[in-house]
């Protein structure tokens, strides 16, 4: 009797330590593939922005502001986020985002590409790491003023 | 040995609780990939869409620039490692009464493009196990007009 209810410890011990991996897992990867929907939902919505947003590029440090008004929107979802805004998806940053134009022969827009990069997703156990995913193109729609200056 | 009821019990309490452990690592890991795959697919048919719209012009060559410009689009879905497939692009003057092939009287009035991902069939890996569907299709659609909104800032 005595050494069957030891049995039935040890397998309860044995069982109990694969559910908890398996539960550990779970969580892991739940939590990792609700930050990867966020960040889907982020990127969509910075690389719309862009899209829709005029183009200004009297120089070089115009398309900079412009290209930080969009990562500021893809973390923030605000384009120009009070000194103290919180990011929407926990630990990303403006560097992590990045804002690759795609332009024509004559400097014009045609399209704009938001990644992600260099972001890893802290779920507990073990970190996942997107560098280049996701990755978002959208075509260029806005005005493209190569004469104007960021406000 | 014989007759004892409490023989075989943690058999019986862990494949009870194995099942309910598939069931949730199923709502997680296969439902998780399902949302994101909508995601990924408005996503891409937003941009789209407006990418069609763009390039129509009233010719037939604006109508070909526009099925080019969508399948030329990189934006991927599955986890951004799938190329979507079986892409559809309609064309509409008043957002009601969609073409893919307009009549060539009817090109000038085009205004409307939709594009349409019907075929992204996510595999379904665990929620299989406790009785769950082989594949789940994750369609998405979305209308853009040929006068793009613009943001003034």
């Amino acid at each position: 009797m005595k050494s069957r209810k030891g049995h039935a410890m040890i397998e309860l011990a044995v069982s109990a330590a694969v559910m908890v991996t398996f539960l550990a897992g779970t969580f892991q990867f739940g939590y990792t593939f609700y930050v990867y929907n966020q960040l889907v939902n982020a990127v969509g919505n910075g690389a719309r922005y862009a899209a829709q947003r005029t183009y200004r590029a009297a120089a070089d440090p115009d398309i900079e502001r412009g290209n930080q008004a969009i990562r500021n929107l893809v973390v923030y979802g605000d384009a120009q986020p009070a000194p103290d805004a919180a990011p929407v998806i926990a630990n990303l940053k403006p560097e992590n985002v990045e804002v690759r134009w795609v332009l024509n022969g004559d400097g014009a827009p045609a399209a704009v590409n938001v990644a992600v990069r260099g972001f890893s997703v802290d779920a507990a156990i073990q970190a996942f790491a997107f560098d280049g995913r996701p990755s978002v193109e959208f075509p260029y729609v806005g005005r493209y003023a190569p004469a104007e200056s960021e406000p | 040995m014989r007759g004892n009821p409490r023989k075989g019990f943690v058999l019986i309490a862990m494949s009870a609780a194995m099942f309910l452990l598939l069931a949730v690592i199923g709502m997680v890991f296969d439902l998780g990939r399902v949302y994101i795959t909508r995601n990924e697919a408005q996503v891409f048919t937003d941009a789209a869409s407006m990418a069609a719209a763009k390039q129509l012009d009233g010719t037939p060559q604006g109508l070909s620039r526009a099925r080019t410009a969508v399948a030329a689009l990189p934006n991927h879905w599955n986890l951004g490692t799938r190329n979507f497939e079986g892409v559809v692009v309609d064309f509409s003057a008043d957002n009601e009464h969609w073409k893919p092939e307009p009549d060539a009287e009817e090109l000038s009035s085009l205004r409307y493009a939709r594009v349409t991902a019907p075929d992204n069939h996510v595999d379904i890996m665990f929620l299989r196990a406790v009785g769950g569907p082989a594949s789940l299709t994750v369609p998405a659609r979305a209308v853009a007009s040929t006068k793009p909104v613009r943001l003034t800032q």
